[in-house]
């Protein structure tokens, strides 16, 4: 029982991360109908600019990581700017130009900062807490609350803003959207800016957890699509729930099959999908032909 | 909606409108007015460009025009996105509700040019006066309604903006004769307070119910136009579009 314990809180904290990154695959696909597949490299570019202001320019973790989503935002607008034309074209050919601007970023991110990686030290000092005989590291609880933060946030501008609702009505129905006034191509950006904003934030906050390296979002942009797809594509609890599920499933892999941890997870999560296509929260959010 | 009959006076003026899809003509050279206070209708088979006119007026399609005015306005500069802003209500083809949102939120939606205050919500109760299903199911989803009940929505959502034009693409598609019943009484109700219509049907009948003008559209061209009085007794439109 203590062991079951320790071993879902250690796969929460990674959970968390893997959540603000399905978080990001969601709110794009629920405002535009379009999987960002830059996504995980976006990633990638806001955990190197976190650690970089963090280590290199001596930013406080909090500064450094407020700094990185801003700038990561600004990216993820060039994204949806260069992308734009392609949407009104063919909408597979944005999906496919994501791809693309994902190779591109991934080959920046390799000029820039090497291919080789960088260790982040964890920003909270002290000794892991001592609860019920479990040890939880402070730094892991940091993550959960402001994943936490972060799916509120989220949850309340798409559901009690105006511009949430007019977002996903543009992904529902592009021309009655247009119709009513709403300029879907501001609207693309902002999913695209927030996205990324999301991106950097689960960037930033892994560094300490796992080694920051090109291959990062990688890894982290898999799981996360997983978590989304687990979750119900599009649904912001799904995604959380999703992210944790993995998280969680990541850390029972890793204590009981070491070397083919990645391999059990992707089982199960294929046999849970193949059970329930449309995963946990599944619903109809997009409307795309 | 009574602040509508003290609204200026704007008259809807196209000519020698052409829309081309790719090498496909679907629409050429047509004229029409909606004098402000009328209702004009479209009528036509399926294909004969009734929508693509429709589609063309709103900006939604490419289009070339002699002249697109609305008032004084000149709408071959408006995009598609600020008709609303303008005074022009769309109710697409097929409904188009934001099916993944709720009722209300997709009657708020309806008025999104505008800033939500208390006006907005008065409006909101005019629509649920003028349709009482919608105030029954504000909390549902949108995508759950009925045929019928979505296209009292899609019409709905077109008033919340409060146009002084609406412009409406086959609301009759697919309901039933009860409904299509139903939906006239509502467009016969909003001609009475003034509101400009033009009108795009399959449905004839429909259409010499609810409006006092008709184009009748074959093959992208006018085929023939004039006072519903008239064209209700030319044998043509007899034997074609209202089947006796």
């Amino acid at each position: 029982m203590q062991v079951t314990l320790q071993t879902i809180i250690g796969g929460i904290s990674l959970g968390a991360v893997y959540a603000l990154v399905a978080l990001g695959f969601s709110l794009v696909y629920r405002t535009m109908g379009l999987v960002n597949f830059a996504h995980g490299n976006v990633v990638t570019v806001g955990a190197y600019l976190a650690s970089t202001f963090y280590l290199s320019t001596k930013l406080p973790f909090a500064l450094a990581m407020i700094v990185a989503i801003a700038v990561t935002g600004v990216i993820g607008l060039v994204i949806e700017r260069v992308l734009r034309p392609l949407e009104n074209k063919d909408f597979d050919l944005m999906l496919i130009g994501t791809i693309g601007f994902g190779i591109v970023l991934d080959a920046l991110i390799i000029m820039i900062w090497g291919a080789t990686g960088r260790a982040v030290p964890s920003p909270v000092a002290g000794a892991p807490i001592e609860l019920f005989g479990l040890r939880i590291r402070t730094y892991d609880l940091v993550v959960l609350a402001i994943a936490a933060l972060a799916t509120v946030l989220l949850v309340l501008f798409l559901s009690r803003t105006k511009r949430g609702a007019a977002m996903q009505a543009v992904a529902m129905d592009h021309e009655a959207a247009t119709a009513v006034g709403i300029n879907v191509g501001r609207s693309n950006a902002i999913a695209f800016m927030v996205g990324a904003g999301l991106a950097a934030l689960a960037g930033g906050l892994v560094g300490p957890l796992l080694y920051v390296s090109p291959t990062l979002g990688g890894a982290l942009g898999i799981k996360g699509f997983a978590a989304a797809i687990l979750g119900g594509f599009g649904s912001i609890p799904g995604a959380v729930v999703g992210g944790l599920a993995i998280g969680v499933l990541d850390s029972f892999a890793a204590g009981h099959f070491q070397g083919y941890s990645e391999l059990v997870t992707f089982l199960v999560f294929t046999a849970i999908i193949m059970i329930r296509p449309t995963g946990v929260f599944g619903e109809r959010t997009v409307n795309r032909a | 909606m009574k602040a509508r009959t003290t609204m200026k006076a704007e008259t809807l003026s196209v000519e020698g409108l052409t829309v081309h899809y790719g090498g496909v003509c679907a629409v050429r050279d047509v004229s029409f007015e909606v004098p402000a206070g009328e209702a004009v209708g479209v009528i036509g088979a399926n294909g004969a460009g009734k929508t693509s006119t429709l589609k063309a007026v709103m900006g939604l399609v490419p289009r070339q025009a002699g002249a697109l005015r609305f008032g004084d306005l000149d709408l071959s500069k408006v995009a598609a996105r600020d008709m609303v802003r303008h005074g022009v209500g769309y109710v697409p083809e097929g409904r188009h509700v934001f099916a993944g949102l709720s009722v209300e939120k997709n009657l708020l939606l309806g008025a999104y040019a505008k800033p939500w205050k208390a006006a907005t919500r008065q409006t909101l109760g005019e629509m649920y006066e003028l349709f009482p299903v919608l105030g029954e199911m504000r909390g549902r989803l949108a995508g759950a309604l009925s045929g019928g009940q979505q296209q009292m929505l899609a019409i709905g959502r077109a008033l919340m903006s409060r146009p002084r034009l609406l412009l409406l693409d086959e609301p009759s598609m697919g309901l039933s004769p009860k409904l299509i019943s139903e939906i006239l009484v509502v467009l016969q109700r909003l001609r009475a307070e003034g509101l400009s219509m033009l009108l795009v049907e399959q449905n004839a009948k429909l259409t010499f119910e609810a409006t006092s003008t008709c184009l009748v559209v074959e093959n992208g061209i006018v085929a023939m136009t004039g006072p519903v009085s008239k064209l209700r007794h030319d044998p043509r439109v007899r034997r074609i579009y209202l089947g006796l």
